[in-house]
């Protein structure tokens, strides 16, 4: 037990000495180089891997430290590491919260230690120094006007929901249902969630055509995973060509099946934008120049058409 | 006697899973006498107790207790109507001191609830503790006791919550002479103040120095209830076996060939250098006092705690014993002390815990294995419902007798029975001594471990006596006595 | 007890569970027309494959007085590996087959080494796996779904006809396991190490081989399941089977396997899971809200533990 502690200590020692030679590193250029900390929801998520991938590319372009820490969904364990990088004395934080009031307490530590931090794609209830992301009611909105265009207006929708009460499925049902109130004709046949999941999904599909059969004129599911899940449903049942089925994200899986007349459309969450732009504020926010406060960046819808011309 | 007993029971029925384990039992309890239960294992002693002790509610019948028809349903509550019972295993709060395991369930507060009030505690239990003229020190913790001392404080709980019925099943199991006699001692205290005992075992000269009442059990039925002194050994077994004894007829082996060579065997801290021969068709016994590592050599030998020092020959080989598997494989089996630890599997049934040691192919063949059980059920007497029922349902005596049984399929050729006897009636035991008997006159060669020392002599053909970890004596069983076994088993 | 009351306690006891899922059953195609027709109930077939077979594979580790908690990272593990052999046209169709098998039964006698060599208890020892298989399987997916399956390979998660292959599967499996269980010699031995380990060793049974066989058993129903779900989602994904060992161990629990171990059946396993899924596959017809539904399997866990535990008595 001793030997073993003490190995740990040592490994411990080793690591906080390597982290604080890297700070001190100079940039190229002689100025000194900025360090940003980064705490994402979680990097099993292909989109905040995508994220993660723009961030990285953009910060070696501008010759910035990156440490990316993984906060696993869990918001006590982002509050430790952003109170890890106050310890580090970091240059920036970019926060990618994983709730919107339990993030909280890590914004306002940042803050109350000086230290700029930017929320990243999703909001907390404090007020960060900037924001970059999108508004997530806008994408369930173009998708959802996509629908009651594809429709014309009439017909039955069901809708997969996410994860009860997280704010991307607040948000992404207030923005559905905005659009279904603006559409008489658009009946909402059924309402679940399937937890973000592809598996859960297609079985909730499954008894959906079970019960509503032919009545199901669309499918509005709140992420590409679960709207691939409720594709595969339809395809088994040999119903595809008869319900119109949208999601958000853009994730890999979902454009190709975009591109391959399977998915109808999906919304494109701008990865690549949303990493840049928080890089390039925090370099912004370091060496005090002027920055915009809030950045949305928009989300485009994707078709049959325009698939190819996504990323 | 009284015209008013402190308990009675009428016409008291109870059956399991469809198996009658009582029917219309009756009983009278008075105060201030020990009333001993007797009857073969299976004969529905401990059944009825645990009626008593609010374990198991009664099918029928009905209980008065002072007069007034009780309906306890728990422990508890025949704890609150001052009925307690002291177990065969005792389940004391090990780490907690005397006086915390006394006043458990009834703890002194002060200054606000919840708040332990260790000096009350600890006063009530000197003086309860005294009162029964027993030197043990209220603070210690219950781990520090041996068992006669803690069960001791197991009857000194069941004062203090004002019992005036206290059973005690079996309670000498695991006492030495001496406290056994400390226990009756505390017994007639009892008596003195007016608290009736009722009290089971198996030992006849316990219950003649002891009871003042005999009830004779037998198949769930009440058989006979008489004063003791009026009661004669012999009468007392035909009650309870419904027969009269046989007597065993000691034969002598004829020992052949060596068939187990033990050398040096050491177990560091357990035994040291145990050194002897085991023959074909010889019955040899190991006696002691209790953790004179007689115990530990058998597990050794089997190999469910192995020694690390020594040489075993099996026929004349070398084997090496790591595990109870190569026991089996070498031709050994063992009937462990410890039954309910090492000897059966409780929710399986009995036809499963026969086979279970000696299952040689990888298939089961169901109906061989059924013919099989049957046949031991048969043979051994085993009192069960079927082949199917759990053993954990059985009498202790029956589930020892599937035991043994068991170890017997596996057809080894040296047998160590450990204790075979231990908390069985009477007439099961005859059956296992016959059944020793006449295993080592088909060949077997066998190791008898008992602490009973009529049982050793009568049984063995030789005698090797431990002390403390060490073979100190090989006697002849027809020309030693008692006295002079005890002397090489005495520590120094 | 009179005979009669006799007969109705033991047919309870051996079909208490049969008989509520055939009350459920009736109840519900009352409720909703869709329910009892055949594509409804192949549909229910197919959605409790899955966890028919991690369950199946649990009740091993359950009847040894273990338990495993890295079900679902195993499932995502033996996924993506799967799925990573699994594109169209690199290998035979077997290949992903077996090795996702393989990646399972692999965590399986990993946690079987730490039970028995490691002495490590079973409830820490899956729970490191549970979280290590999941980091193994993000870094073998590169945090990433591993799609573009073939459709041979995809095919695993369809129907023949009308009947779906994993359902198949399953059945396959809980044939299997019940010959083990009960006629061969092996799953006698199961039951004796969780009825009473010491007591099986000391009748000769070779307790550390038993539970090693249980763990990598129950690894390998995990890889089968696995890609079994692939196949059927079309992807490999690094982050699928969250909680899935739990819903395993629940059916397995409804079904009348205690958790200390030595008791169960297989029969009961694949009750338990019917029932959670038709209970399931109910409330999503009459379109119940998510948050009754949970609530709803929360009662149905606890309460037919209860109803096991106490339907012996009175």
């Amino acid at each position: 037990m001793k030997k073993i502690s003490f190995k740990l200590i040592v490994g411990m020692l080793a690591i906080a000495a390597l982290g604080g030679c890297g700070r001190r590193g100079q940039a190229a250029d002689g100025g000194k180089q900025v360090v940003v900390g980064v705490s994402l929801l979680n990097l099993s998520s292909e989109f905040i891997v995508m994220l993660n991938e723009a961030m990285e590319a953009k910060a070696g372009e501008l010759g910035v430290k990156l440490i990316v820490n993984d906060a696993q969904r869990s918001a006590e364990r982002q509050i430790q590491q952003v109170e890890g990088f106050i310890a580090q004395r970091v240059d920036v934080i970019i926060l990618n919260p994983c709730e919107v009031d339990a993030s909280s307490p890590a914004v306002d530590k940042a803050l109350a230690a000086g230290i700029p931090i930017i929320n990243l794609n999703s909001e907390t209830k404090a007020v960060p120094t900037a924001f970059v992301g999108s508004r997530d009611e806008e994408s369930a909105r173009i998708a959802m006007e996509y629908i009651a265009q594809r429709l014309d207006g009439r017909g039955g929708v069901v809708m997969m929901q996410g994860f009860m009460g997280q704010a991307a499925q607040l948000k992404r049902d207030e923005g559905a249902r905005e659009v279904l109130a603006k559409h008489p004709g658009l009946t909402l046949l059924a309402c679940q969630t399937a937890e973000w999941d592809r598996a859960k999904a297609m079985s909730l599909m499954e008894n959906w055509i079970q019960s509503h059969g032919a009545g199901i004129k669309a499918v509005f599911a709140q992420n590409d995973e679960m709207g691939m899940g409720a594709l595969l449903a339809l395809e088994r049942a040999k119903l595809k060509d008869q319900v119109v089925v949208t999601s958000v994200d853009a994730i890999a899986d979902a454009l190709q099946a975009v591109k391959d007349g399977r998915l109808d459309a999906t919304v494109f969450q701008d990865a690549r934008g949303q990493g840049g732009t928080a890089v390039e504020l925090a370099v912004k926010i370091a060496r005090k120049e002027p920055y915009e406060k809030e950045t949305f960046i928009p989300f485009k819808l994707v078709t049959k058409d325009n698939a190819g011309e996504v990323r | 006697m009284l015209p008013n007993p402190l308990l009675q029971l009428r016409n008291v029925s109870k059956s399991f899973a469809g198996v009658k384990a009582l029917e219309e039992v009756r009983l009278d309890v008075e105060a201030g006498r020990v009333h001993a239960l007797m009857g073969e294992n299976g004969a529905g002693k401990s059944t009825l107790m645990k009626i008593l002790g609010g374990l198991h509610q009664p099918d029928a019948g009905e209980i008065r207790f002072k007069g007034r028809r009780i309906h306890h349903r728990s422990p508890h509550d025949a704890l609150r109507l001052g009925i307690a019972m002291i177990h065969q295993e005792l389940l004391p709060f090990r780490d907690l001191s005397v006086a915390a395991n006394i006043g458990m369930g009834r703890e002194a507060t002060r200054w606000f609830p919840g708040w332990l009030d260790h000096g009350a505690m600890n006063r009530e239990a000197t003086t309860l503790l005294s009162r029964l003229g027993v030197p043990i020190e209220p603070t210690r913790r219950m781990r520090e006791l041996g068992v006669a001392e803690m069960q001791t404080v197991e009857i000194v709980k069941a004062l203090a919550h004002e019992a005036s019925v206290i059973i005690m099943d079996e309670p000498t199991t695991a006492l030495s002479e001496r406290e056994v006699a400390a226990l009756f001692d505390v017994i007639r205290e009892l008596k003195q103040r007016g608290v009736a005992v009722i009290y089971i075992s198996h030992k006849m000269d316990e219950i003649f120095r002891i009871a003042d009442t005999i009830t004779v059990m037998r198949d769930g039925h009440h058989v006979a209830t008489r004063p003791a002194a009026e009661l004669a050994e012999r009468e007392l077994i035909r009650l309870m076996v419904g027969r009269d004894p046989a007597q065993r007829a000691a034969v002598p082996g004829n020992p052949g060939a060596p068939v187990l060579e033990v050398r040096g065997l050491t177990l560091p801290g357990r035994f040291h250098d145990v050194s002897f021969t085991l023959r074909r068709g010889e019955i040899l016994g190991v006696g002691g006092l209790m953790g004179a590592g007689r115990t530990e050599v058998a597990n050794a030998l089997y190999g469910l705690a192995p020694a690390t020092v020594g040489e075993i020959r099996v026929a004349g080989k070398t084997v090496r014993i790591a595990s109870p598997a190569d026991a089996l494989k070498a031709g050994i089996a063992l009937v462990t002390e410890d039954r309910k630890r090492f000897g059966l599997v409780p929710r399986m049934s009995v036809q499963q815990n026969l086979s279970l040691a000696s299952m040689r192919t990888r298939w089961i063949d169901r109906r061989a294995e059924a013919a099989v059980a049957d046949d031991q059920i048969r043979k051994f007497s085993i009192k069960a419902a079927g082949r199917d029922q759990p053993v954990v349902n059985l009498s202790g005596g029956n589930q020892q007798k599937v035991v043994i049984a068991k170890a017997l399929l596996t057809e080894p050729e040296i047998l160590i029975l450990d204790e075979p006897t231990r908390g069985i009636d009477v007439g099961a035991k005859a059956e296992i001594h016959s059944l020793i008997s006449r295993l080592a006159r088909t060949g077997k060669a066998i190791l008898v471990i008992s602490s009973e020392l009529p049982e050793l002599l009568s049984l063995s053909d030789r005698l090797l006596v431990m002390r403390e970890g060490e073979v100190t004596a090989e006697l002849d069983p027809l020309h030693t006595s008692q006295e002079e076994i005890m002397s090489f088993a005495m520590p120094l | 007890m009179t005979k009669e009351s006799g007969i109705v306690a033991t047919l309870m006891k051996s079909w208490g569970l049969a008989i509520a899922l055939v009350a459920i059953g009736v109840a519900l195609s009352f409720a909703h027309p869709g329910f009892l027709t055949v594509p409804n109930l192949l549909n229910v077939a197919r959605q409790i494959s899955i966890n028919g077979i991690l369950a199946v594979g649990v009740t091993l580790v359950l009847l040894t007085g273990g338990v495993d908690l890295s079900l679902g990272s195993v499932v995502a593990l033996a996924g993506v590996v799967a799925a990573g052999m699994a594109h169209p046209g690199q290998y035979p169709v077997a290949v992903p087959i077996a090795l996702g098998v393989a990646a399972g039964a692999l965590c399986g006698a990993t946690n079987g080494l730490m039970v028995t060599c490691g002495r490590v208890p079973s409830f820490i020892a899956t729970l490191g796996m549970m979280t290590a298989a999941r980091g193994l399987a993000l870094v073998v997916s590169k945090g990433r779904p591993v799609s573009n399956l073939s459709p041979e390979f995809t095919r695993l998660g369809g129907d023949v006809g009308m009947v779906p292959i994993p359902a198949m599967v399953l059945v396959g499996i809980a044939l299997v396991t019940f010959v083990v269980l009960s006629k061969l010699r092996l799953g006698r031995y199961l039951y004796a190490v969780g009825g009473n380990a010491e007591a099986a060793r000391a009748s000769g049974i070779n307790v550390g081989a038993i539970q090693m066989f249980a763990y990598t058993a129950c690894g390998a129903l995990a890889g089968v399941a696995g890609v079994v779900l692939a196949a059927r989602i079309t992807t490999g994904q690094p982050n699928a089977g969250v909680g899935y060992e739990l819903d395993a161990i629940a059916a397995v629990v409804i079904g009348g396997t205690s958790l200390s171990g030595g008791v169960g059946t297989v029969g009961g396993t694949i009750l338990g899971a019917l029932l959670v899924g038709v209970i399931n596959n109910g409330l999503d017809l009459m379109n119940v809200s998510s948050y009754y539904q949970a609530i709803v399997k929360g009662v149905i866990i606890v309460g037919a533990v209860w109803l096991d535990r106490n339907r012996g008595k009175s």
